[in-house]
């Protein structure tokens, strides 16, 4: 019989095998020597052989250490620690060396593999296998990726159970927060005029900062704050009123499509002022949201999330169908939309769009804070903990959840309107699925109904990848697994909401049912 | 925020409790009776009204206009029939996990995907393993057996789309058991992003021409004579037609007749009773996801044999429209889901010829139907069957 700690270690073992194996078949193994080296900021953009490595060891680690974590049941020994480490790293590492193998033969045959798999180039698979062949190539990653996993399966359980280091890490964490605890501090942040400073500050960095950052940083903050006021918006619908919205993009793209038609040249020359256009985009958009949720929003929730995301589809195909290309421009679509102006004259270099984003995040953020903390936010947040409950205590649900679906469409279009001037062109294809469940994820991983969360999120997801162009491929993918992830560990995002307890915890004993 | 909050504290709240109770029932007060009938007469009232116009236009269109042909239609049908047959399968697949975990399995078109990438990769090795003869020395295996190849893919496909169902169950949705339906539904979000763009990124974003045996080769078949014209009954197209019949039998007779399909029924009834009773709550749902993957990966190698091009994003609207499909037979409702497939996909191929409009639009048609149907007939057209306690 198999002791648990060998089991244990060769589990972990296949689940990273696997792991390591789709990597390279998806060609990350290139692209995560790439982001190494980034990291460790050398300058040279080709991966070479060293980064590469330090990833590889850096996964046999992780695969060690998750291994050889603390064990629920068995007694955390050396032995133990030590035996999943090393099984997992083989495993591990079999996994690897085998396919690394395989693919070397295949190249060393002259047969391409990127007929059916076009992202294994010769040059990842020789990478994969440190430039030998075939054989000693699979034999250093196999024992790499062993000897990583032993040796993380070590540290992690020193880490654990030194008492030097436990008491060193108990003592910082504790010097820390008696910090930020300290009646010093607390004075400091809660004094009215600290607070005035920091918020003047806060305005004046807002100022300065666009004039002075440069056209690219202007470009992808805007992009940035037009989604965040994307996030707030579907916060309001789903992370308040706990209504799924899948199909989001529509009434983005309902805003943007009725600005770009009353203000561009073509195909209408309706040439409007941009801020009626903006007045009239957002209105719109609120409307189609309350059309949507008329009949759709009586009825059990996932119908909502499915038929938005039908309307979606609907009104991308049709912006790309012939059949509205006299309307709309069809697949071309509409270009030279117009900018603001402030009395009569343009205001629409890039430092004054990063103005005019920051005003129209401000404003929805302040609505929005409004709104939570308003009546008809405690109804929605009612609705969302439970319907029925809600409506027994006189809420009428269907009227806020229409004010809520009209609410955060309005804010869609105007984030639309800002989209559609800013690029000055707006396309059907501006209007794919992938921008609603982009606001989705950035909701969710922030911290669904909390506006601090939403700005993280932004931030990260639509930042991040902003930075990290390497990624830019796999971002998609590591998009789906961040949601399932964050569902499961922390189904309420990074910073979770916090919200007032409405109700005591009841006393047991109750009485009884009455009749 | 839905969760993790003091729900529970709601709950236990007493006179909140019984109110509850008391709003769950039937509406009693006269004003909310009044507000629903009301409601019910205004969905009548539009069904009626956009009925009215759909067949004005169709009458138009066809007996006015008169652009096509007798022959054109049965053209159409079949072809609509033979999708619907998939749309059906997969259609199955949303219904039975709807019934039995009351959420939206959103990646479930990415399964049917994966198993028509399992199916195209069978081909394409089977090509290249040589089977000679006397006669044609060049033969390959897919021509020399071509059955052998076809129930080979067909085994490939659905067990790829199977196991796919089972580890997606298994590592994304089990953990989330007792979680609001919300994060299930996100989980399934996510999961479907990530296996859309597991597939692009192996496979390549371009779309792959499935090479068929010669014998089922996509322009032979049957030819039938229509008033005066020719209609081509294709090879691949009745075999799918037939297939996915033969498949919806087998399913239809495995939930009323076999044991598993009576847990099956049990669980989506009511599961906490079904576990008092005996039954393997986990086993159970393994299997339904099991079995709806193999239903979509069947409906995958269909779309390999019949449709001839595959690529990642190839089963995201398959999957969208058989939702729609499963909601417009009745959520919950096997023969529901089955009638609600075939509707479909026939509608589909009809629609944008009757209706007079462009050819692109036949998606939206396809969308159009589901919004209706949620106006006119939210628990669609026979019925759901969802448990009372998930009402």
């Amino acid at each position: 019989m198999r002791s648990s700690a060998v089991d244990k270690g060769l589990r972990t073992g296949v689940v990273f095998g696997i792991i390591i194996v789709t990597m390279f078949l998806i060609g990350f193994t290139v692209t995560g020597a790439e982001l190494v080296g980034k990291i460790l900021g050398t300058p040279s953009s080709s991966p070479s052989l060293l980064f590469f490595s330090i990833f590889m060891i850096l996964v046999g680690a992780w695969a060690g250490a998750s291994a050889s974590a603390r064990p629920l049941v068995e007694v955390d020994t050396w032995k133990r620690a030590l035996t999943t480490g090393v099984w997992a790293g083989a495993m591990s590492g079999l996994f690897s060396a085998v396919i690394g193998f395989l693919f070397g033969e295949l190249i060393s045959n002259k047969i391409d593999p990127r007929t059916y798999l076009p992202s294994v180039s010769p040059e990842s698979i020789k990478m994969f296998l440190f430039n030998q062949t075939p054989l000693t190539g699979s034999l250093i990653l196999f024992s790499m990726l062993t000897v990583s996993g032993l040796a993380a399966a070590a540290l992690s359980f020193f880490v654990r159970n030194n008492d030097s280091v436990k008491s060193s890490k108990r003592k910082a964490s504790e010097s820390v927060w008696s910090v930020i605890r300290s009646q010093r501090v607390s004075n400091v942040v809660q004094n009215k005029y600290t607070r005035y400073g920091s918020l003047l500050a806060f305005a004046i960095l807002l100022i300065i900062l666009p004039r002075v950052w440069g056209g690219y940083w202007n470009y992808v903050l805007g992009t940035v704050g037009i989604y965040i006021i994307l996030g707030l918006g579907i916060n309001i619908i789903t992370g308040w009123a706990g209504q799924l919205v899948i199909g989001y993009v529509a009434f983005f793209a309902v805003g943007a499509y009725t600005f770009a038609l009353l203000t561009a040249p073509e195909p209408h020359h309706l040439m409007m002022n941009f801020w009626i256009a903006l007045g009239l985009g957002v209105l719109a958009a609120g409307i189609s949201g309350l059309l949507i949720g008329l009949p759709i929003l009586n009825l059990r929730g996932d119908y909502l999330a499915i038929v938005t995301l039908g309307f979606a589809e609907i009104i991308r195909i049709l912006l790309k169908s012939d059949l509205m290309t006299a309307y709309t421009a069809g697949p071309r679509g509409i270009r030279d939309i117009a900018g603001p102006t402030i009395f009569g004259k343009p205001f629409n270099s890039d430092v004054d769009f990063m103005y005019l984003i920051i005003i129209a995040v401000l404003v929805v953020t302040f609505l929005a804070n409004r709104l939570q903390n308003s009546r008809t936010g405690k109804a929605w947040y009612a609705i969302n903990l439970d319907e029925t409950v809600a409506r027994a205590t006189g809420i009428n649900t269907f009227a806020s959840k229409l004010l809520a679906l009209s609410l955060s469409a309005a804010v869609a279009g105007l984030a639309g309107v800002l989209f559609a001037s800013r690029n000055q062109f707006t396309g059907p294809d501006d209007h794919a699925l992938m921008v609603s469940i982009n606001v989705l994820c950035l909701v969710i991983v922030g911290g669904i109904g909390n506006i601090p969360g939403i700005f993280l999120g932004a931030f990260v997801l639509k930042g991040l990848p902003e930075v990290l162009r390497e990624t830019e491929s796999y971002r998609l993918l590591i998009f789906g697994v961040l949601l399932i992830v964050m569902m499961r560990l922390r189904p309420e995002g990074f910073l979770p909401a916090k919200r007032p307890e409405l109700e005591k915890p009841a006393v047991q004993n109750l009485p009884g049912k009455e009749g | 925020m839905f969760w993790g909050l003091p729900q529970h504290l709601l709950w236990q709240s007493p006179h909140l409790l019984k109110r509850r109770q008391y709003f769950m029932d039937k509406p009693t007060s006269t004003s909310a009776q009044v507000r629903l009938r009301l409601e019910r007469y205004i969905r009548t009232f539009a069904g009626i009204v956009i009925g009215v116009f759909l067949l004005w236009r169709v009458y138009n269109v066809i007996v006015l206009q008169h652009n096509f042909g007798a022959d054109t239609w049965v053209r159409f049908g079949l072809a609509g029939l033979i999708l619907g047959g998939m749309y059906a399968l997969i259609a199955i697949g949303y219904t039975l996990v709807y019934g039995i975990m009351f959420m939206i399995n959103f990646a479930h078109g990415e399964v049917m995907m994966l198993g028509a990438f399992g199916g195209f990769f069978t081909f394409e090795a089977l090509r290249f393993i040589h089977a000679p003869t006397l006669a044609n020395p060049e033969l390959n295996f897919l021509n020399a057996h071509p059955f052998v190849s076809v129930l080979l893919a067909f085994l490939v496909g659905i067990s790829v789309s199977a196991t796919t169902g089972y580890f997606l169950e298994r590592i994304a949705y089990r953990p989330l058991r007792k979680a609001p339906r919300l994060i299930l539904l996100i989980t399934a979000i996510g999961a479907s992003i990530f296996l859309q763009n597991l597939a692009m990124l192996l496979f390549g974003p371009q779309r792959k021409n499935v090479v068929n045996p010669d014998i089922l080769d996509r322009g032979a078949g049957w030819i039938l004579k229509v008033s005066g014209n020719d209609v081509l009954i294709s090879y691949t197209g009745i075999f799918s037609l037939v297939l996915s019949t033969l498949l919806m039998i087998g399913l239809y007779n495995l939930v009323q007749r076999t044991k598993l399909g009576r847990a099956m029924r049990a669980v989506a009834s009511d599961r906490n009773t079904a576990s008092l009773m005996g039954v393997d709550v986990d086993s159970v749902i393994s299997k339904t996801f099991m079995i709806s993957g193999a239903l979509a990966g069947a409906a995958g190698v269909m779309w390999d044999i019949h449709m001839g091009l595959v690529n990642h994003y190839t089963g995201f609207l398959p999957g969208i429209k058989a939702f729609t499909a499963a909601v417009m037979g009745g959520i919950g409702n096997i023969p529901g889901a089955m009638l609600g497939g075939m509707l479909l996909g026939v509608i589909e191929a009809i629609g944008p010829a009757a209706l007079g409009i462009d050819f692109q639009l036949k998606d939206v048609i396809a969308f159009s139907i589901l919004v209706l149907v949620l106006i006119v007939r939210p628990s669609g057209i026979l019925g759901e069957k969802l448990s009372e306690e998930k009402l």
